[in-house]
């Protein structure tokens, strides 16, 4: 269908097996007044391949929603930056607009993230339009995402937000985030308010569209089955940094950090024989205010030595494969007493 | 609490310089020159002069602000321009006299306005509830100048019980308290209670309907206690706020007595704010609004302070 | 923009469809079976009408005086509310009076509304120090009483009917803006507002589209509140001698003049603040109907 006012198609770049995303030392503080701060964002790196789904783990105030929302760009970084496909977000070449065109989210509450007052076609129609598509154009151009998404034009295109269910709005903010034409979608808790039956429903949407379009996905929840069941890869955060990276079944097998491996203990598993013989997670809850020093899992972590309180440790290659974990027991010569031998590593 | 008293007290320093900056504006933005009103028609511009001089009118804005504020802060608020006399013992005398029908009609206002607002939320949905509910909104609604007006004819003029208006036999001068002074207080007081009355029974109506539908209510009564314990326990809940509310809406009647005032000739601010406006004595328009301003801003921070000790939750606001 | 490849080739047909009764068709359906509002509605337009057609209702010229019927009782033929204290129609001087008294009542809030709104919205909406220097601003003017305020200003601004206009308008920025600020500010961390910005849109658009229709409607049954006040602080204006000069009728300025005639005919001096009563009280009621009827909040 030959269709004036499109939104041009953005071509890849760099090619495929390249990063679609690259954060480099992400970091977001919030003061709070009185010299706290929140370290809500704390030197994070990491990439995003095209075509995968980079899902983001952690207890909830681990700074993944302030990840997000800094990856999109609703908050500004204080420190580091981001590559969108080669090219500097922000910079000459790639206009925070233009990328804004590429990038999208959906956030948790389906009821929030639409607007009241406007119906859902024009709610979807609404980007197109700041992006210069006629208004016609873009309301014809709803009609036709809402139908991929699941959604009858003729039966809930004029309706509004509150006439709708939960899941059937959330497929509307699917919509609304493809209408864009985006090579990347953050979705920001998106599946977690949904009743289980219609999550899967969502999710297996979500799948879907990710063939068609050829998306590429930053899946944040705090729900480690759903992430295993959508992810390619997965990112393990606590406390604002980066404590484990991985391909997703190397990673829920035989995870390396130990904060992985409460995560992944404390998960309800459907087999007996799958768990995991770690302690689930002792110790104070996080606090992003006054995080400690070292490493910061260390006053909760069972294997805590002297080596954990001091020295901060970075993310490094361990294993097989592309997996990264920050831990001073997979780093030799780190002094932790049940770090790989030097000689061993040599 | 200490934090939030001075975080209280951080963030009301700046509103009163702002309230005192405009006082002193008051003057600069009023049409022409504050002097014709006590310069002869003819006087010559030495005569002008001299006067400016004596005022400080010929000096920058700023400086004059800077030096109205110094002298204001010793209590000082400058010369009335038509009697002459200093403006700070005018307002203090008319302050004494507002504050007397103020408190009073703060008073029945609260005991009314509880009592309505009261029966209201306890007895929600009944008729009793619709006929104070519409009392509520008649004292929000009624020009209250014109019912006191409606009081003096009632019962000055038809049945003759009480004075029409004055503030006594021997005028403010010779007050004394016994029933001849009093009765002059009662017609005045009555009509202003009005107005906080309204607004005392809706608070007071929702305070109470939250209360009853809080979980614990049908509690207390499952465990036996009496309706009384349940009233009891309404009150102590509701009685912060509802002091909260009496307590500014007696600032709102400190500023806002000047109609009612004006009606009854009763010799207090209002009735002093009247005659600066008409003789256009701007010196005492201007100290008498930021006395009664202050009143007003003093008040609002010890309500805050009086329910951040009543109320631990206030505090973390 | 380089965004568009627009070319305009045949125009776009977009399918109409059935429409789901939008916010307002709600709000109308709540309000039509609230008997009370609905009653208020009819004689604040009722009163607006009489306003209107002032010239053709009256039985009478509202300023021909008659030195030999001064202070009438109601009922005296000819006088159905009696006269006034130089012998006037009391009912034709109430009639015309409706004009300048719902002028000054109505048009200080809607100036208010609108100067507020603008304040209000913007603090809320670009926050931080704009925020706290605006919303400071605002707070020194609301550590006046209204009344107090009113008086300050018109009394330093002088009498007649445009100094009481600002003088008004004045007094009702600082709370209009005060609920407009936070409205908005509620809106603002909304996430559609955020996903809005996702898309690229700018604070502009983004106040247009996605603001402004979530926080008018809050504000402007908030200012429709402040009419009753309005009206009965304008007459008030008046009563002082601070607004409009005889022999203009206006509620206000006849119950003002009046006032040494409650000896004599005390009902027909009395009759002007009827009027700004139940002026007062319908548009009291119409507001408290919008209000539960745009299921507003507080």
């Amino acid at each position: 269908m030959a269709q004036e006012a499109q939104l041009p198609t953005t071509p890849d770049r760099g090619g495929a097996g390249t990063p679609l995303l690259q954060a480099k030392t992400l970091t977001k503080h919030f003061p709070l007044g009185g010299g706290a701060v929140v370290r809500a964002v704390d030197g994070v790196d990491f990439a995003v391949l095209k075509g995968e789904t980079l899902g983001v783990v952690g207890e909830s105030g681990c700074g993944k929603s302030t990840t997000a929302r800094v990856v999109m760009q609703l908050i500004p970084q204080d420190k580091g930056e981001m590559l969108f496909d080669g090219e500097i977000v922000g910079g000459r070449s790639l206009t925070l607009k233009e990328y804004r065109r590429q990038a999208q989210m959906v956030f948790q509450d389906s009821y929030a993230s639409l607007n009241p007052r406007l119906t859902i076609e024009d709610s979807v129609a609404f980007g197109p339009t700041v992006h210069g598509v006629s208004k016609p154009a873009a309301i014809l151009k709803a009609r036709e995402l809402l139908t991929k998404v699941g959604l009858d034009p003729a039966r809930f295109a004029a309706r509004y937000p509150h006439e709708l269910s939960g899941g059937q709005r959330q497929r509307v903010n699917i919509a609304r985030a493809l209408a864009l034409g985006p090579r990347l979608v953050i979705l920001d808790e998106a599946v977690s308010a949904l009743d289980k039956s219609v999550e899967a429903q969502v999710l297996n949407l979500l799948a879907d569209l990710r063939e068609e379009f050829g998306l590429t996905y930053i899946f944040i929840s705090h729900d480690l089955n759903v992430v295993r069941f959508i992810s390619d890869r997965v990112m393990v955060m606590y406390l604002g940094e980066v404590v484990e990276i991985g391909p997703v079944d190397e990673l829920y097998d035989d995870p390396r950090h130990p904060y992985t491996r409460a995560l992944l203990s404390a998960m309800p598993s459907m087999d007996p024989d799958n768990r995991t013989m770690e302690a689930p997670l002792a110790g104070d809850p996080p606090n992003p205010i006054n995080p400690p020093d070292g490493c910061r899992f260390h006053p909760r972590c069972p294997h805590a030595q002297t080596v954990c309180a001091k020295v901060k440790p970075v993310l490094a290659r361990t294993g097989e494969g592309a997996r990264e974990a920050a831990c001073h027991m997979e780093v030799a010569g780190s002094g932790h007493s049940r770090a790989p031998k030097l000689e061993e590593a040599a | 609490m200490l934090t939030y008293l001075a975080k209280r007290i951080l963030y009301v320093l700046p509103v009163a310089f702002g309230v005192s900056l405009f006082c002193f504006l008051l003057v600069h933005i009023a049409p022409g020159d504050p002097l014709t009103s006590v310069l002869p028609p003819d006087a010559s511009q030495a005569m002008q002069d001299e006067l400016r001089r004596i005022y400080g009118f010929d000096r920058p804005l700023p400086v004059q602000f800077g030096l109205w504020l110094m002298k204001a802060l010793q209590g000082d608020l400058g010369t009335s321009i038509a009697t002459g006399r200093p403006v700070a013992a005018e307002v203090w005398r008319a302050v004494g006299n507002t504050l007397l029908i103020a408190i009073l009609a703060t008073i029945i206002g609260f005991l009314l306005g509880s009592f309505f607002g009261f029966v209201a939320g306890y007895f929600r949905g009944s008729w009793l509830d619709k006929m104070a509910s519409i009392v509520a909104v008649l004292g929000v609604s009624v020009p209250h100048y014109w019912l006191g007006m409606v009081m003096v004819i009632v019962f000055s003029v038809q049945l003759g019980w009480l004075p029409p208006g004055g503030a006594g036999p021997g005028g403010s001068a010779a007050w004394k308290w016994d029933w001849e002074h009093v009765s002059y207080m009662i017609l005045p007081a009555i009509t202003m209670s009005v107005i906080p009355m309204g607004i005392v029974a809706r608070t007071v109506r929702a305070l109470v309907a939250d209360i009853l539908n809080q979980e614990f209510v049908p509690a207390l009564r499952a465990k036996g206690l009496m309706d009384f314990g349940v009233f009891k326990h309404v009150v102590k809940n509701a009685a912060p706020t509802a002091l909260a509310v009496m307590g500014l809406q007696l600032g709102y009647l400190l500023g806002g007595s000047i109609l009612i005032e004006t009606v009854f000739s009763w010799p207090g601010t209002g009735f002093l704010l009247g005659n600066a406006i008409f003789q256009r004595d701007l010196p005492l328009l201007q100290g008498t609004i930021l006395v009664l301003a202050m009143f007003f801003v003093t008040l609002n921070v010890l309500v805050d302070i009086v329910q951040g000790l009543l109320d631990p939750r206030v505090r973390r606001r | 923009m380089s965004a568009i490849t627009s070319e305009t080739t045949p125009a776009i047909v977009v399918p109409p469809l059935a429409k789901s009764p939008g916010y307002w068709a709600g709000v109308w359906r709540r309000f039509k079976y609230d008997k009370v509002a609905v009653a208020a509605g009819i004689v604040v337009l009722l009163i607006i009408l009489m306003a209107v057609f002032a010239d053709y209702i009256a039985p009478a010229d509202p300023t021909r005086s008659s030195m030999l019927r001064r202070l009438r009782p109601i009922g005296t033929p000819g006088y159905p509310l009696g006269a006034d204290e130089l012998g006037r129609d009391m009912l034709s001087r109430l009639i015309h009076g409706a004009r300048l008294s719902l002028f000054m009542g109505v048009v200080p809030v809607f100036v208010a509304f609108f100067l507020g709104s603008i304040i209000g919205v913007s603090a809320g909406f670009f926050g931080g120090k704009f925020n706290t220097i605006t919303m400071r601003t605002v707070d020194v003017f609301y550590a006046f009483p209204s009344v107090l305020l009113a008086i300050a200003l018109s009394g330093a601004l002088g009498a007649g009917i445009t100094n009481s206009l600002i003088s008004l308008t004045i007094v009702f920025i600082p709370p209009i803006a005060r609920i407009a600020e936070s409205v908005t500010t509620q809106v603002r961390s909304m996430d559609y507002v955020e996903a809005a910005r996702a898309s690229g849109a700018g604070s502009g658009t983004i106040i247009r589209v996605h603001v402004l229709g979530n926080v008018l409607g809050p504000i402007f049954v908030y200012a429709t509140s402040l009419i009753s006040v309005s009206m009965i602080l304008a007459s008030g204006l008046s009563f002082l001698g601070l607004g409009t000069k005889p022999p203009t009728p206006e509620w206000g300025l006849m119950l003002n003049t009046l006032r040494t005639a409650i000896y004599v005919q005390p009902w027909v001096a009395a009759l002007p603040g009827v009027a700004i009563f139940i002026t007062s009280i319908s548009f009291n009621l119409l507001s408290d109907g919008l209000r539960s009827a745009m299921d507003v909040k507080g």
